[in-house]
């Protein structure tokens, strides 16, 4: 039975990326003392979760695995979004949950929620707010970080996904604040190893409901979104460029889709298998 | 009825000394050594406007003294101003840790104190310069604007390439480090021009300032930054840096490293306050050891707005004023006549963050980039001191020993969180916690305190003063949600929505 539990487990890509949150967030806490969000945080989950129940009820869709998607959504806002007031926490928990169920195109919805839920809240109430420094810079533990990501994405097949970005932007960078400026490698691996564009590109850009379905397409359009994030970055110091930018290349996910076909991501294949427990 | 008596010490001005050298080189013809104990900034920033004022605490012959900075536009004239010393000073007291002092009432009675306040105010110091030729034809590098400003010489420099301006600057007179080029290099390609600034004898001469005045430049450019890696060429060992912060929206922190509210808000035995700068020094260093010597610190963050009638609390001296706002560079207010208690007189908004950076060469690889974000927290450097009651207590009934043995407890807290905080040590200063037992021998002459009724009694009375937390309104929408969420799960099973294997 436990054998059985465990394989009904390692199906789902959603426990890896629940997994994986939930590691990112209890470092946070334990290692970086974020302790006075705590209250923040519960606000955040218990909230997605409602928010995603009303909604499976409302469509009909109510089955057992209804909390996973909005669990790891939730945790996703715990990790980026910061806000000064309990309304505006409720505010990002329903519009980022709220996006999944109302602004769909063909079957997928159009934004990855966590970010729906921070842009729209931050122009909605300019009482959020994105912290890029949150993370300081510990090379060693976002290595850890990195490297259980790509086990999550080898699960979702979606490693190209961190790849391409890390190649286009930090190759970008490199070639700007190495070979252009000349300051030290260290000032390069300073800008690159933030939590935040770690977050970003193992979580937000890989999410496969929001990104476009064909691996061409995909590194196409992510090469796209690394290279306008540089401009930001470079030229208008807008460090919380990549995620402006992915809010605003999302809706050309639905063309990428139509150039590059292939079939739409399945989260758990059904399998001929009956799991008791 | 409790009364505060608080003091602000500015314990940044007994900072240990360290040669540096903030935003820039602060050059010098001689070698001469030059030691500058911390440096203060103010920041402004209203979208992309942004004021950057400077203080100089130079020590040395004025002749002696020169800074270079990089910038990212050529400025014009009007945006160069010399702004009076005074405003740091304001800022410093305004927005230093402080320590409250509380006196507990009488146990049996209720007492009214008075309240008094202190505050030090740290000593100002002297700054110098260099003079050279203006041939830059071989350079490369090209004078955009010269002008005087106040006692200042002040050049914009641009330049092709780094050798060049650094043989400039070499041959004009100015004391560069031996890395300079691979230092300014960076600077030149992303741009930016170089401030240069130094001493006008003359007008120093005939000027009756004693010491050389912050400079406060103005600027509209998309990048909010700090220049510090420049200043680190030279330097040995850390720096100190205060940033005064102040935007129309809300706290201003660090992009590219971790902002962290400094720890405050809690209990310090009441023998700390003649040691409150070293206390508070300990802390920081303990706080800046524990993130990892690369965070940036929040050591006083207010929302100093005009529709906000608290504008600090406790206010260690009365908030800056309208005109003392403008000297520092905060551009977007309006006068106003003051109405009604607590009022300012100004009209707009306004939030105040003081950050604190203790920056070296090897954990601060890149420059300071900030940004503004809409958080509008409060947080202040706030030490609580609990004095006892002095005097006898007689009261019926066990009040006195309740009393006692909880002013026991809390000096072991006040102890542990002397060690925790400062890392102080807390074996010797047993005899603060031990100093009440002989008040508990004598209020318990029966030995009532080992009884287990007595016990009962007093965690009981201990938890009827425990104070709940303002978070509670998130602990209730939680609780709701949780409600929530089981009563539409009992709604799918019997709806038949859901099934269960």
């Amino acid at each position: 039975m436990t054998a059985n539990r465990l394989r009904h487990f390692l199906r789902d890509a959603r426990h890896y990326q629940m997994t994986y949150l939930s590691i990112f967030l209890m470092t946070g806490i334990l290692f970086l003392e974020w302790y006075d969000n705590l209250f923040h945080y519960a606000v955040l989950i218990v909230t997605a979760l409602c928010i995603q129940s009303i909604g499976m009820l409302a469509v009909n869709k109510y089955s057992d695995g209804w909390w996973k998607s909005a669990l790891i959504t939730s945790l996703g806002l715990c990790l980026l979004c910061k806000t000064g007031s309990l309304q505006t926490t409720l505010l990002a928990a329903m519009l980022a949950i709220g996006s999944k169920f109302i602004i769909r195109f063909r079957g997928k919805h159009l934004f990855n929620p966590v970010n729906f839920g921070l842009i729209a809240t931050s122009l909605i109430t300019q009482d959020s707010w994105v912290s890029p420094g949150q993370w300081g810079s510990h090379l060693i533990l976002l290595l850890v970080l990195g490297a259980l990501g790509f086990i999550v994405l080898a699960k979702v097949q979606r490693w190209d996904a961190p790849l391409t970005f890390f190649i286009v932007f930090g190759g970008l960078m490199y070639a700007n604040i190495v070979c252009y400026k000349g300051w030290d490698f260290g000032v390069f691996l300073h800008s690159i190893t933030s939590g935040t564009l770690v977050l970003f590109a193992f979580y937000m850009i890989t999410d496969p409901m929001t990104t476009p379905n064909h691996r061409t397409g995909r590194i196409l359009w992510i090469g796209l979104v690394s290279l306008l994030s540089f401009v930001l970055v470079t030229q208008f110091y807008f460090y919380s460029a990549p995620i402006w930018v992915l809010f605003f290349m999302s809706p050309l996910v639905p063309l990428v889709d139509r150039y590059w076909k292939a079939p739409k991501y399945v989260w758990a294949h059904k399998s001929p298998l009956v799991i008791r427990f | 009825m409790k009364t505060t008596v608080y003091f602000l010490l500015s314990c940044i001005a007994f900072m240990p000394h360290y040669v540096y050298s903030f935003c820039g080189f602060y050059v010098a013809k001689a070698d001469t050594e030059l030691f500058n104990e911390k440096s203060e900034v103010i920041l402004t920033r209203d979208g992309f406007e942004t004021v950057l004022t400077m203080s100089n605490d130079f020590k040395g012959d004025v002749k002696d003294f020169a800074m270079v900075i990089p910038v990212p536009t050529v400025l014009s004239r009007n945006n160069i101003k010399v702004v009076d010393r005074y405003i740091f000073d304001r800022l410093n007291g305004y927005s230093g840790p402080r320590l409250v002092e509380y006196y507990d009432e009488h146990p049996c009675y209720r007492y009214d104190y008075r309240m008094m306040e202190k505050m030090s105010v740290p000593a100002m110091e002297v700054m110098e310069d260099a003079s050279g030729s203006m041939d830059f034809d071989d350079y490369q590098v090209t004078i955009e604007a010269s002008y005087t400003v106040g006692e200042y010489d002040i050049l914009l420099l641009s330049a092709e390439e780094s050798l060049g301006l650094k043989r400039w600057l070499t041959d004009n007179g100015y004391q560069i480090p031996e890395k300079a080029e691979a230092i300014l290099e960076p600077y030149l390609k992303s741009d930016m021009k170089f401030f240069v600034a130094k001493v006008n004898l003359e007008e120093y001469g005939e000027s009756s300032y004693q010491n050389l005045r912050p400079i406060q430049i103005r600027y509209n450019h998309p990048r909010f930054m700090l220049p510090i890696r420049l200043g680190m060429s030279n330097a040995k060992g850390s720096q100190d840096l205060i940033v005064y912060a102040m935007t129309p929206r809300g706290r201003v922190e660090a992009t590219n490293y971790k902002t962290v509210d400094i720890p405050s808000n809690f209990n310090i035995p009441t023998f700390v306050t003649s040691q409150f700068s070293a206390f508070y020094k300990d802390l920081f260093a303990k706080a800046y050891r524990r993130n990892g010597r690369n965070a940036v610190f929040v050591e006083y963050a207010w929302d100093l707005s005009s529709s906000n009638y608290t504008k600090c609390d406790p206010c260690a001296t009365t908030p800056p004023a309208y005109s003392e706002l403008i000297d520092a560079g905060v551009h977007w207010i309006d006068y106003e006549e003051v109405s009604g208690w607590g009022g300012a007189d100004y009209a707009g908004n306004l939030f105040f963050t003081r950050l604190h950076v203790r920056y070296d060469n090897l954990h601060f690889p890149s420059d300071l980039e900030f940004h503004v974000t809409s958080n509008v927290t409060s947080h202040q450097g706030r030490y609580v001191m609990n004095h006892m009651y002095e005097g006898p207590i007689d009261c019926q009934g066990d009040t006195d020993l309740h009393y006692y043995l909880k002013v026991k407890d809390r000096r072991e807290d006040e102890l542990d969180n002397l060690v925790y905080y400062a890392g102080w040590d807390k074996n010797k200063y047993r005899s603060y916690v031990s100093a009440i037992d002989t008040d508990i021998e004598r209020s318990d002459p029966e030995n009532k305190r080992n009884n287990l009724w007595f016990l009962i009694k007093h965690f009981g009375r201990n938890m009827l003063e425990y104070k709940a937390t303002p978070h509670y309104q998130y602990v209730v929408v939680t609780l709701v949600g949780i409600l929530g969420l089981v009563f539409m799960r009992r709604f799918a099973l019997r709806k038949k929505v859901l099934r269960v294997q």
